[in-house]
């Protein structure tokens, strides 16, 4: 039998759709906790202490990224990310999710290898646990 | 009779009437050339040199002629006399008349002849003047001066058309070392480069060039040149013409500066319209979402307690829709009149208006306004006065209060207006490009909106200005903003 999502990642600064996110991810059990951060550097000083101390548990297994955030956009999360992302063994899934239907980020998102896809805003319920079942271990 | 064959094909060939002269004066041979360039048909009666004398030669040259004749006759003394004979319409022709030595080529003949070539005088006289006239007013109207300069003699040459054009008077000799003077100072080394490849290289240019007239004003010129050559193949000069296109080039360049404009809005504009998609979409993507969620919750309870989602989606479309709002409003402001706005004036009213936000910052705010007033919409100048002295005042260094320096000069023409803080500054590295972005915020301050530097650029370069900044982290800020002077100048162009 397969094991679901343990943690997932939203890193969002719009606390209306987090606050949904999080609402639809509870309704439908789709992964046991989820932690939130509202823009890029928060999350990554975050990932950093982390992969620092070597905790597994405490790393998710499937990130939403926004692009568009303050302090710290997408992009500039990605760039880092990828940096300090190899130190670690533990499988990451990384959506790119935003409400930008410029052809531009489209094609700048898939350029990445470290991005499983992108996708547009809304994202449907069942989009949302195709993608949970999909990377589930 | 002519005694050669040759002489007699060459005379046929030159068909330059001619008497063969007889051994008794007056019994001279006409060739039947000499009768039909005048007209007259062959008829014994006139066909005699007493006739010639009498009826035919204008009266003035008969005495000259008769002399010189007799003696050729006697003696053969060679001579050339210009004559007038009278044709069968009544009317004279200038004719030269000569002996032997003016024939293309030099034939030994037994016998004397006289030669009477024709002398054009008039339709001569007649084409130059309508070439002439054709070229004076082909160069006048299409304002096109011809110039040679000759480095064999170190001399330029310039025909009517180029001083008129440069505003040099009609007896004015062109300097060729003083050459450069000829050009706007801005296209000398333009102009020298192009006569130095073409006196050594032999290269032809064919340029839009900027001259300066006698009297300093600067226009655009096409200018045209090509080498000489002498028989050598050596460059010996240039020769070369100067169109006046300064109407021309001005409307090209007024034409191109449209494009600009044009291609400025419709730049802001998309830019506008991916920020209304992209802002409104995130609002409406959270409704669907919320929409979904609802449609798989049973319970009433719980479903009631989602309104407030709905109330906070309906609060933040508001702000956005106010905001878009906000920047509609500049794209449509952008034709309003512009005014005489002084820059004293303009911040005396915003300190009044945020006296409180000052005074809590212990805020100093020092000018230097070089510049006193400008043409400008008097609502954006406050809303850039506005904008960067609260921006400095939120965002000032929590180890010193806050410092604001106003200044504004001219640089080339064009007015400036510096804004600089002592406050947090701004890592520009990681976030330059973004600064004046919309909801761009890079601080972690809870008033940070990141509207109000979106606006201001957005007010700033309706009326095509430009903003740019400088910052260095713990040091300070400082905005600079160059307002477009070619803007007043269309103003007043169209005013």
């Amino acid at each position: 039998m397969k094991k679901g999502i343990h943690l997932a990642c939203l890193i969002d600064d719009d606390p209306v759709y987090v606050n949904l996110i999080k609402k639809i991810i509870r309704k439908r059990g789709l992964c046991d906790e989820l932690i939130v951060f509202s823009n890029g550097q928060i999350a990554l000083d975050y990932f950093r202490n982390r992969f620092a101390e070597a905790k597994a548990d405490l790393i998710p297994e499937l990130i939403f990224l926004d692009i568009n955030m303050p302090i710290m956009d997408g992009w500039d999360f990605l760039e880092n990310f990828i940096e300090i992302k190899n130190t670690f063994g533990k499988k990451i899934v990384l959506y790119v999710v935003s409400s930008s239907i410029n052809p531009v980020d489209l094609e700048r998102a898939k350029s990445y290898e470290l991005v499983s896809d992108y996708l547009i805003k809304p994202i449907t319920f069942s989009e949302l646990e195709n993608i949970f079942r999909r990377n589930s271990a | 009779m002519l005694q050669n064959q040759l002489f007699d094909q060459v005379l046929k060939d030159f068909n330059t009437p001619y008497w063969v002269i007889s051994s008794e004066m007056g019994n001279e041979e006409w060739s039947s050339s000499f009768l039909e360039s005048l007209g007259y048909t062959s008829d014994p009666a006139t066909q005699n040199f007493t006739y010639f004398l009498d009826h035919m030669l204008h009266p003035e040259d008969r005495e000259v002629f008769y002399d010189k004749y007799k003696t050729y006759h006697a003696e053969g003394a060679e001579f050339k006399h210009y004559v007038r004979i009278k044709n069968y319409r009544g009317t004279y022709k200038l004719f030269r008349i000569s002996t032997r030595e003016e024939l293309p080529i030099d034939i030994q003949s037994d016998v004397k002849l006289l030669f009477f070539f024709e002398v054009m005088i008039e339709k001569a006289a007649e084409s130059l003047r309508k070439d002439n006239f054709y070229y004076k007013e082909t160069a006048e109207m299409t304002a096109t001066g011809s110039w040679y300069v000759d480095f064999v003699n170190k001399k330029s040459y310039w025909d009517f058309e180029t001083r008129r054009i440069l505003e040099y008077p009609e007896d004015y000799v062109p300097s060729l070392s003083q050459s450069a003077s000829y050009y706007a100072s801005a296209y000398r080394q333009q102009a020298a480069d192009l006569f130095f490849n073409c006196a050594v290289a032999g290269k032809r240019f064919d340029t839009e060039i900027k001259m300066l007239t006698a009297t300093e004003r600067e226009f655009w010129v096409r200018a045209i040149g090509k080498p000489v050559y002498n028989e050598q193949k050596e460059i010996i000069g240039i020769r070369g013409v100067f169109q006046d296109i300064d109407d021309q080039k001005e409307k090209e360049l007024g034409l191109r500066q449209s494009i600009e404009i044009i291609e400025n809005q419709n730049s802001r504009l998309s830019n506008f319209a991916h920020i209304v998609s992209h802002n409104l979409r995130s609002h409406s993507s959270n409704l669907s979402l919320l929409v979904q969620l609802i449609e798989t919750i049973d319970d009433q309870e719980e479903k009631v307690n989602l309104i407030d989602d709905i109330k906070d989606i309906s609060t933040s479309l508001n702000t956005t829709i106010e905001h878009l709002n906000e920047i509609v409003t500049i794209h449509t402001n952008a034709g309003q009149k512009l005014e005489s706005v002084s820059f004293r004036k303009t911040l005396d009213t915003i300190q009044g208006s945020i006296r409180h936000i000052i005074a809590s910052g212990q805020t100093k705010i020092e000018t230097d306004f070089q510049v006193k007033e400008i043409q400008y919409v008097p609502a954006y100048l406050e809303s850039i006065f506005l904008n960067l002295i609260t921006n400095a005042i939120k965002y000032k260094h929590p180890d010193r209060d806050a410092k604001v320096c106003i200044r504004t000069y001219t640089k080339k023409g064009v007015t400036i207006l510096e804004v600089s803080d002592n406050g947090q500054g701004i890592d520009l590295d990681q976030f330059g490009d973004k600064v004046f972005g919309m909801y761009k915020t890079f601080h972690y301050n809870k008033d940070a909106v990141g509207i109000g530097l979106f606006m201001t650029r957005n007010q700033i370069e309706s009326l095509g200005g430009t903003i740019g900044i400088e910052s260095e982290v713990d040091k300070g800020t400082k905005f600079t903003i160059t307002f477009d002077k070619s803007k007043e100048n269309i103003k007043d162009k169209t005013e």
